[in-house]
This record gives C-alpha cells, structure tokens and sequence, in this order.
C-alpha cells in the first residue's frame, strides 16, 4: 500500500505510569479493524492487550519495548508507535520521538499532570514535536478534566483547550458534547463502536457554549478569516479545523480531549482529530548531517522521487533473524534498492520489506517518505542510517545517556553461559543504554544500564527468553572521580637499557573543569614539544583518566594543560610521550586533592499527602535533599535529589510504607560529591580488591 | 582575626539594620508579617530574608500558597547570582549550591487547604524529614479568608517548635488601608498574634520600611530600609535622615 504523504501520520502515544495508555492503543486498534476482539491489560482473559508483546510486559501489565503498528482511520494511513513509560526505559521513549511527528498525550483524569508527565512534556518540547492530549479515565471517582486541563496550563505552560466537555463523570460519564459540532456524542454497540450524535443536553448547554467561546477565541488567534467569521457569527466547522491545526502544529495551541478508553467513550473523536490536527511527514521539517562537507546540516526533501534517506531506529532479534525498524525521511524504499550504511559504508540490499502491526507482520512492495517500515536481514546497529549510494548523510545521532549502574552476573552452569552470551549480543544491540563488559580484575560479566528496574527486566528475559539463569551481585553504581585543585606537573619518562631509549619530557598542569568531561589545551611554544608527539600526550592522559588512582572509576571534569616540555632527537616516540603524560598525571594526582563522585538523581514521590511524612522520612534517611512539596488537595508530590546507591530497593520499601498508594520516578541529574565516610569506604573498598587481585 | 568574605558579608547586611530596629531580630516562636498592596515586592523581601538566613547557616522553609515551585527557585537564584558577585565570592553556583541544601519549598493549593493540614506537614518535614529548620517563610496565605484563629494557629506551633515565622500579607480595597496608627485595617483582627509588623509603601519612586508594631510596641517608624529596585534587594536608604 502507498499512501501518498498528506494522509499520513507518524504518532506516539506517551503517557505517565497507568494513565492508561495501553487501553487506549487497544481501543483504537479495535475501532481502525486491526484487531477483531478487545483483550485488557492484565487481562481476565490471559490473552493481555495486543501492543505488549512480550510476555513479560503481559505479567507486569507494564509495556517496554516499543512496538510499532499502522493502522487506517478515515482513508488515512496512521503509524503508531507505542512507547513506554517507565523512567528507566527513557531510551525507548526519545528514540521513538526522534522519528515522530507528532504525539498524543494521555493524562488521568485524577492524578493529571504527573512526574512523569512532565518528563515526557520536556522531550516533546526538545524534538519540537507538536501534540494533541487526551484526558483518559473520566468514569474513575474523582475526574476532573477541567482541572487536568488548567494543570497543562500551569505545570507544562501550554495553551490547553477543551475541545470537549464531558456529559456526566466518574459512574454516570455518558458521552462527550463536541464543541466544534455543538453536538452529543454517545457511543454505542457493545464496544462502543457505534458514534451517535444528538443535540447537546439542555442542562449543559450554557456550559458548552462558554467552554465553546474560550476554544473560538484561542483558534481565531491563527486565522483572521475565523477571527472575522466569529465576530460576524457565521464560524464554520472547516474555518475551526484549519485554525486549530495551524495552531497545533506551530505547537502554540493544544487541542485536548475527553474520553474513557476503557468505557469505548471518546475515542473515534480523538483519532478525527489525530488526523485533522497533526502534521503529515511533509509538514515537518527533518534535517541530516553530510558527512561530505564537515556536518553541514542539510533539510531532507519530503519528495518519493528524491534520492533515499532513512533512519534505522530500532533493531529486534527475532526467530527469523534481525527486524530493523526504519523511517523514511527522503526518497522511497523498494523491493531489489540497494542502500548504503553510512556509518560502517557497509552496501545492503532490500530484501524483504514488512509493515508492522505488534506481533504480525504484513509483506509490502514498496514504501515511500515518511513512512515507518521494518527490513529483515539486515545486519546494522540501532541509530545507523542508510542512504542511496552517492549520498554520504547521516541523521543526527539520537541522545544517549551514559549508565548509571551495574550489576556482575555469573551464569549457573556452562550451559547457561552460551546462552547468555547470546542475550547479551542481542540486548546491547538493541537498546544503547544497556551494555556489558568483562571486569578485567574480577573476571566478572557487568551489566550496565539507566537504574535497577532496567537491569531486572533484563535479568528477567534472559532467563525466559533464552533459559539463561544467572546470579546476580549487588548493584554497583557508577562512581566518577574528579580533583578539586589546580596542580602543576613536571614529568621525565627516560628508559636507556640497550636498544633504543625512550625519552619525553612534559611540563603543565591539571586543573578542575566544572562543567564537561576533559578539556586538552596544547599551549606549548617553540617546538619545544614537535608537533606530532602533542597528540600522543593527548591520548596519554586520556588512557589514564579511564581508571582513577582513587577507586579505578574514570576522572572527568579535568582541563589538563601542557606548556613545556623536552625531546630528544633519537629516543622520543609517540609511545614515550604517552608515557610521560601518564607518569606526569600519576605523580601529581593526589596532590590535586581528587574526590569521588556519584550519581545524584532526581527523585520524585507521588501519593496522598496523609503520607507526605513518610515520604519525607525515607529521603532523609537516604542522605537525600528535599527540594519541594506540593501539595494539592489529597495528593502531595515529593521532589528530591537522592544518591543513586541509597535508592536500591525503594520502590519495595515505598509499597509497603505507603500501602502501594504512592509511586516514584527518577533519573540521573548530575555527578555529587560523595560525603567522607562514604569516600573512605570506598577507598578502603577498592584496596581491598587491589590487595586480593594482587595475591591471585 | 580577619573575617571571612561570607561573615563580611553577613555583617554588612542592611538586614542587620532592620534586626537592630525591631529589637535585635523577630526572635523564636514569633511572628513577623509584611504587609503591602500587591505588587510592591514582599515575596523579594521574605527571599531576601531566607538568604540571609541561609547564609548564616541555618535552615529554612519556604512555605508558598500562590507561586509554582520553579517561580520560587528561580527567585533564590537570582539573590545568589547578587551574592555571587560580590568580590572573593565563590561562583553563582557553588553558592547556591551550599545554600539550597538547607532550603525547601512547600506549596499548598490556597483553596481547601486547612491550616492543620499545612501545620502537620511542616512538623512532618522537621521530625521525620529531620530538617532542623529554624526560619518559616509563608507567602502569600490570605488573610481576608482566613481568620485570626488560623494565624494564632501557626503563633502556637512557632512557640511549640521554637521558630521564627514571616508572612506576607496583600492588602486589597479602596484607600484608606491604614488606619492612624499605621495599622492595615485588613490586619487589626490579627494583631494579637503578630509579633512585627513591617509595611511595604512606595514614597515617589522608592518602596520603604515602615515599623508598625515592634513586639510589644506599637509606634510607627521609618527603618530607613528601601526595596532596591534593580536587585530587588532589601538595602540602606541613604536619602533619610537618621
């Protein structure tokens, strides 16, 4: 199927834990045809929705990996990707909204604009991806849409308008009164698959006409033909429609709607307005960078018939080899193409080319721009883009965030040990925040990832997925080192014992960089250091900082400067120069008084406020700091910055002080300064482990 | 022994000024307000105030029933950028990095929040948060809704836990505000419970200090402080005569 790019939609459905994200998906796979049968989340049935598709997601009614699936609604083609809406899968989720154009925000009636809320407001807003929001849940006790909406006004700063207002809440919410249409909707059939629309209900027909007047004047702010029609009171449904796009896709107006995805209330409104408010793939302006021209960033042509360019966003091992999930922003994609990987220069072949729908697959031919397809059997890693031979462009590499913790694994048995070495092939592969290594010393496997949720959910598919069983060691942070004064180094490397000497001299000194990692600065004059051995001092001190002298965790915040130095004509090399720049660094570092660094995170705790005092107690305890608290009504929401090694095992301990009413969200904020108690265990810590290594 | 750039800095503090002239400070288990119309700049005096405080070491809570958190931080921000400025001083950031870990914000809906409600929460902070504070700020509480009963609510729980408490108060209405002692007429059903009582009143183009109840005393004076314009700062009015 080729649909030409105006009835086209690339959508992400985000949301905050259990705002029902999921239902809703199922909903509007149902209402497009995809699926025939509606099964729940953690559903009676033992089916669970048709989106999760791994059995894990099913039995924690948790959703993880991203899945994929197009659907038709209204003639027009709608990819939906599903993303997930755990903090420690945030990957998934900015990986998702790299290829987007648009998304839907779900929100809960009840909790309204959450932790988590905001999170994914804020990595809409950095891809600049514009989005319509839907106020789920108004059958629960306690739905207020219209204090969600002025919450989207407050805490996110949009400007939210009502496109609905709901005809009776929580046990008696019947259907939605569209504004636009000035009509009733009721939703009937045993799925709610029939839409009936009636007048509007005399009793709220004041209200619908105030909340009506409120969304006239912010959509007349995008057209002065609305603008003109208002005052003249002929508005026609199109004069609005086109008004709130324009709106929306500026990201300067917010349509919201109001339904029950789990009532069958409200949804076919919402998938209207998917497709008259958000943009088609032409409409949104994509960039590359070519690598021909140092990087240049070049806009992408929504044009079939331009040469291809498309984004691999996504891999999956499958029973059938490698799925790679692909955009097409430029060109079109067929059947024989050959492409060129621009990262490794690798030249692929097209070979078969599906379309995706959760778990089923369906061949195609062909696919054109903007379009999101899956190849099979090609070999390449997720972020790789390919593009037709002559074109040397590359999409901006998607953000990826450095672990956080890590966890030794050892397998049970032998058996187990090729096992998992095949899942972990396959993890890293398919998601770049999870990644492992061999500890050197203790001949461990580590495993790396963004928090403990994350590491277990691995854990976990190895032993389903691959009947690995592994015991697993404590989770061990990511600590950093770093110095906290300004030193001056002078540093000989001679070595004259027969054959030929090495000799390099290096003069400068170290000092702490606040913000940023390492910084070189060569300011040596006069060939006092040739010019090709700088280099080799460079990559000395960076060999170095990999593994501190204080508890082997590399270094950052350094700005290491080299001003004089001294060579010789015969015995210096490239090594000897290297050797000097980690000499010079060992021997001074200590006087630069370094400090050990950890991962503070952002904590934040939502449940009723009666449990505000709780909360407060398991941060302080936690060596956390308190930044606020806001309380509104029955809920208190916590906002903290708490040591990532103080936070292993929290959510237990939250379930049980709280009985399992309050739920909490982190992410990595920034590397702090560990208290000296800490410091001194640590150090202790680590000599401990150089004595054992050193009598093995 | 010479003085650090931090006790210089605290010694020289107009606020120094304003202790002086109410008897050497609000003192524990008090309540001090600053009353004002709307606008004039009392959240930018309780910030200052909680600067100061924390400067000296100590722990605050900022209590706010209006302002959004991030409104809130970004107004210590802005003092500790002022602070930071000052020769010897470490960056705008190291300051603030210090100073905020004795700070935290509490925000309260001002609709349907009772006063117990809020009072539990501050203990809850202090015993179970074990954040020793000594300073409430409470800002923006509205003293039109509420009667003196809830503000003798907080005059006990500030005696109870031994901690000084400053509110803002917005005057609204017609004038006159103020009666002929300098009492705003909005606060005469509170006076029992308020122990300072500072008015916020622009004279021309300056916004000055008027002592209105001084503990025990109730005779008006000029404190020949002013609101800085520029920094929003609290600082000497060199202009009056002392």
């Amino acid at each position: 199927m080729n649909t030409e790019i105006a009835k086209m939609r690339n959508i992400g459905i985000s949301a905050h834990i259990d705002s029902g994200k999921t239902t809703l998906t199922e909903r509007i796979l149902f209402y497009c045809k995809k699926i025939h049968k509606i099964h729940e989340v953690k559903g009676r049935d033992g089916v669970g929705a048709t989106m999760d598709s791994m059995d894990l997601e099913r039995e924690r009614g948790i959703t993880i990996a991203s899945a994929t699936t197009n659907v038709t609604w209204n003639d027009h083609s709608i990819n939906i990707i599903d993303t997930p809406g755990h903090v420690d899968f945030t990957i998934e989720v900015e990986r998702s909204l790299r290829v987007l154009d648009s998304a839907v925000l779900v929100l809960c009636s009840v909790g309204g604009v959450q932790s988590q809320t905001i999170t994914v407001d804020r990595q809409l807003r950095r891809y600049n991806v514009p989005f319509i929001a839907f106020i789920n849940k108004l059958d629960r006790v306690g739905a207020n849409p219209f204090k969600v909406r002025d919450q989207i006004v407050d805490k996110l700063g949009h400007n939210a308008v009502l496109l609905q207002i709901p005809i009776g809440t929580e046990d008696g919410f019947k259907g939605v009164v569209d504004l636009i249409s000035m009509k009733a909707l009721y939703f009937d059939g045993c799925d709610g698959e029939i839409v009936r629309a009636e007048p509007v209900p005399v009793e709220l027909k004041a209200d619908a006409l105030k909340t009506r007047e409120a969304l006239l004047d912010a959509a007349s702010m995008f057209s002065d033909e609305l603008m003109e029609a208002v005052l003249e009171s002929r508005a026609s449904e199109a004069m609005i429609h086109a008004a709130l796009r324009k709106g929306t896709i500026a990201r300067k107006l917010m349509p919201v709607f109001i339904g029950s995805a789990y009532r069958n209330k409200g949804i076919q409104p919402l998938l209207d307005g998917v497709v008259r408010y958000l943009p088609n793939p032409s409409e949104v302006e994509n960039r590359a960078l070519d690598l021909d021209h140092e990087g240049v960033e070049r806009v992408l042509a929504a044009d079939p018939s331009a040469k291809t360019v498309a984004l691999a966003f996504k891999v999956e091992e499958g029973p059938y080899g490698q799925l790679t999930y692909i955009r097409i922003y430029q060109g079109s994609l067929s059947k024989g193409d050959e492409l060129v990987n621009t990262r490794s220069g690798q030249k692929i072949k097209v070979g078969r080319l599906v379309r995706m729908h959760a778990d089923n697959m369906a061949d195609i031919q062909g696919a054109e721009c903007g379009d999101i397809v899956a190849l099979f059997g090609v070999d390449c890693a997720s972020g790789d883009t390919f593009s037709s031979p002559g074109l040397n462009l590359a999409m901006t590499p998607i953000y990826v965030p450095d672990p956080v913790i890590s966890l030794a694994i050892e397998p049970v048995d032998n058996a187990a040990a090729d096992r998992v070495a095949k899942a972990l092939n396959r993890f890293t592969k398919e998601d770049p925040t999870f990644r492992t290594y061999t500890d050197p010393e203790s001949n461990q496997t580590i495993i790396q990832g963004m928090g403990e949720l994350h590491l277990d959910v691995y854990v976990e598919r190895m032993k389903r997925e691959y009947r690995a069983e592994v015991k697993t060691g404590m989770p061990q942070v990511a600590y950093r080192e770093a110095i906290s004064q300004r030193v001056a180094f002078d540093y000989t490397h001679k070595k004259q014992t027969g054959g030929a000497g090495q000799y390099a001299r290096v003069i400068g000194h170290m000092e702490p960089l606040p913000k940023g990692a390492y910084e070189f600065v060569n300011e040596v004059k006069g060939g006092r250091i040739p010019r090709e051995f700088i280099p080799s001092c460079d990559k000395g001190f960076k060999a170095v900082l990999k593994k501190g002298p204080l508890i082997g965790f590399p270094v950052i915040g350094i700005r290491i400067v080299l001003n004089d130095g001294q060579y010789h004509p015969v015995d210096s090399s490239d090594i000897a120069f290297q050797t000097a720049a980690q000499g010079a660094f060992r021997q001074v570092y200590m006087k630069a008084k370094p400090q050990i660094l950890e991962p503070i995170m952002k904590v934040s705790v939502e449940g009723p406020s009666e449990f505000a005092g709780n909360v407060f107690a398991t941060i302080s305890q936690r060596r956390g700091m308190i930044v606020s608290s806001v309380e509104d009504g029955m809920l208190a929401r916590v906002d903290a910055e708490v040591p990532l090694s103080e936070m292993f095992g929290y959510s237990s301990v939250l379930r049980s002080l709280t009985q399992g009413k309050a739920e909490f969200t982190m992410e990595f904020l920034r590397y702090g300064r560990v208290p000296p108690h800490v410091a001194e265990l640590l150090t202790e810590q680590h000599l401990e482990k150089q004595r054992k290594a050193a009598q093995r | 022994m010479a003085l650090t750039v931090k006790e210089e800095l605290i010694k020289r503090s107009p606020l120094r000024l304003l202790e002086k002239s109410i008897s050497g400070g609000l003192g524990r288990g008090n309540i001090g307000v600053l009353a004002s119309r709307k606008g004039v700049g009392k959240t930018a005096c309780l910030v200052h105030i909680a600067a100061d405080k924390l400067l000296q070491g100590q722990h605050v809570i900022h209590v706010s029933y209006a302002s959004r958190v991030d409104h809130i931080i970004s107004w210590y921000e802005d003092i500790f950028k002022e602070i930071a400025k000052r020769p010897g001083m470490k960056s705008a950031v190291e300051v603030s990095g210090e100073l905020i870990r004795n700070r935290v914000i509490m925000n309260f809906k001002q609709e349907g929040t009772r006063t117990e409600q809020v009072l539990r929460s501050l203990e809850a902070m202090i015993v179970h948060g074990q954040f020793g504070a000594e300073t409430i700020i409470v800002d923006g509480l509205d003293f039109g809704q509420s009667g003196p009963e809830e503000l003798a609510k907080f005059k006990g729980f500030a005696a109870r836990l031994g901690l000084e408490v400053w509110f803002s108060a917005s005057l609204r209405g017609d004038e006159p505000l103020f009666d002929e002692r300098g009492i705003p007429f909005a606060l005469k059903n509170h006076l029992g419970s308020i122990d300072v009582l500072i008015s916020l009143q622009h004279h021309g183009d300056h916004v000055h200090f008027n002592l209105i109840k001084d503990h025990e005393r109730l005779a008006p004076k000029d404190m020949r402080l002013k609101l800085d314009p520029k920094t929003l700062l609290i600082a000497r009015d060199a202009s009056r005569p002392s």
